[in-house]
């Protein structure tokens, strides 16, 4: 085996979180792959046990900008677990509507960018055009576009005035159009399928053992939905499928999102019609939590967000785990960059959508005899697309 | 009968001080029955490790496994106590469940626990801190 080794990180445009990948490769297959991470530790656990439940709803929300509903979310589950706090119907749309724009702008995001990793500048661009219609209705019920900051527990903060639904509907349907515009590009373009067709599979057996969740996983074959399995707020009164795919590679992977968009659009127009009707209050008063433990959690967008809270009575948790998808997601590096070429490790790494920003940067390797060069594996990647595109139009 | 229940019929008395809400089921174990129950719950039942909690108690340190069945929606949650906080040390699991790797290191990292058998018994997070690190970040008491 020869000896280079490519550095990735901790500070690279793919990671959003910096982390750290060497990735050993034998000429210019990947044949190892080691990780460390700890660069971007906040503490956020120990701060949340410093601060009253309420605060810790307001400090999740900031472990991740595109999750800022789903940690919020479980956070909440957790506390109201302990007491089985019960939610008012019109609460319980609300959270399951703002969850499900978040899944939307969430997996728009990663349409874009996974285009842009595989040279697809356009379906980047694209994407996050008609990401922003989705952060237009965020705003228009929270008032923001990112930390909603309306999760509380008992309920939310803030109601959906029925007067509003229809134009939000609206644009809700201008989304729905676009998405299947891109469930047609997926299905039909020959380029991104030879692409992206048999890369970085993640075997249904490797994601039952590494514990994967969500889209890595569903698209391994194992199914496993938090929405479906331990349904909270209006996920039993909605009608939604599972999306579940058989192959565990990045094209099963990008078609489980897009598919998955489609159904978030679908629950989202059950949420809105049923807040047209639903009445009642929007919060039940919880004056106090009583001592013992719960459990939390939601369906992110990239998987299963984990919470537990123990109380001991007083106004704060003694203990508060969190648990992001990311954190089981991306030891399955292990299982499914093994064997790819150098030119695919970028999209794989990014198929499990680890929170990255679109920035770039190109980074340096030495290789056998000690030399060293540039190298760009984001132009890796597209070349390889342009390869393929020329081949299949016969120039 | 119920996965649940035939698991509670299965363990016997390896496990104790079960609590049961609704779809969780905490209970204690002892640590040299962690890793059948843990087998049971993993291939068994089909259980997927959801993650573990590490928690400095008065009178030990605690850690709290979450086991989730995804076909039920139950948590199974296995709770072994560490009583000697100077010198703590648990059976490791992941020769069973790969996915405990990073979860254990992350108790050792925080709480110095020892999970004995682990393949790679370093610091998760704290592995690269600038500054030097000579306890468990986590641990109040010396």
């Amino acid at each position: 085996m020869s000896g280079n080794r490519i550095p990735l990180g901790p500070f690279h445009p793919l990671l959003e979180e910096a982390e750290f990948f060497e990735i050993k490769v034998d000429g210019e297959t990947v044949v190892d792959i080691d990780m460390e991470i700890g660069w971007m530790h906040r503490g956020h656990e120990y701060i949340s046990e410093m601060s009253s439940f309420t605060q810790s709803i307001y400090l999740v929300e900031r472990i991740c900008g595109i999750c800022s509903t789903s940690h919020p979310l479980a956070c909440v589950h957790a506390v109201e677990d302990i007491d089985n706090i019960e939610i008012p119907i019109r609460a319980r749309y609300i959270r399951t509507l703002v969850g499900e724009l978040e899944r939307i702008h969430s997996h728009l995001l990663w349409l874009g960018l996974a285009g842009h990793f595989i040279g697809y500048d356009t379906v980047w661009m694209w994407a996050w055009k008609y990401r922003e219609p989705v952060l237009q209705i965020i705003e228009a019920i929270s008032g923001n576009r990112n930390h909603y900051g309306i999760m509380r527990v008992g309920g939310v903060s803030k109601d959906v005035d029925p007067s509003n639904i229809p134009k939000l509907l609206e644009i809700l349907d201008t989304v729905d159009k676009k998405m299947d515009m891109f469930a047609k590009v997926v299905n039909d373009d020959p380029v991104l399928k030879k692409r992206l067709v048999g890369v970085g599979v993640l075997t249904k057996q490797d994601a039952i053992d590494y514990c994967a969740v969500g889209p890595t996983s569903r698209a391994s074959g194992v199914r496993g939905d938090v929405r479906k399995d331990d349904p909270s707020d209006a996920y039993d009164l909605v009608d939604f499928n599972e999306i579940v795919l058989q192959n565990g590679d990045v094209y099963d992977k990008l078609v489980l999102r897009v598919l998955e968009t489609k159904e978030s659009i679908k629950i989202c127009r059950q949420c809105f019609e049923s807040l047209k009707t639903a009445k009642g209050s929007i919060i039940n008063n919880v004056k106090e939590i009583s001592p013992g433990e719960g459990i939390g959690r939601y369906e992110a967008p990239r998987g299963e967000v984990f919470h537990y809270m123990r109380s001991d009575g007083t106004n704060r948790p003694i203990r508060h785990k969190v648990r992001a998808p990311s954190y089981v997601n991306i030891p399955t590096y292990k299982a499914s960059c093994i064997g790819v070429s150098i030119s695919d490790a970028l999209i794989t790494l990014a198929a499990v959508d680890p929170c990255y920003c679109c920035t770039e940067r190109s980074l340096t390797i030495t290789d056998i005899n000690q030399r060293s060069n540039s190298l760009d594996i984001l132009k890796l990647s597209k070349e390889k697309t342009e390869k393929i595109r020329r081949e299949i139009n016969g120039k | 009968m119920s996965k649940l229940e035939k698991f509670i019929e299965e363990m016997g008395d390896k496990i104790t001080r079960k609590i049961d809400k609704k779809r969780r089921f905490y209970f204690n174990v002892k640590n040299e029955n962690l890793r059948e129950v843990s087998e049971y719950l993993f291939n068994n039942i089909g259980c997927r490790l959801s993650t573990a909690t590490g928690m400095e108690m008065t009178y030990g340190i605690e850690i709290l496994y979450h086991f989730s069945d995804d076909d039920t929606g139950q948590y199974y949650c296995p709770r072994v106590v560490i009583k000697d906080k100077k010198n703590p040390e648990v059976n490791s699991i992941v020769t069973i469940v790969q996915g405990a790797e990073w979860i254990e290191r992350e108790i050792f990292d925080f709480w110095g626990v020892i999970f004995t058998d682990h393949p790679r018994m370093e610091k998760l997070l704290t592995l690269n801190h600038p500054e030097k690190l000579d306890k468990p970040m986590r641990m109040k008491e010396e």
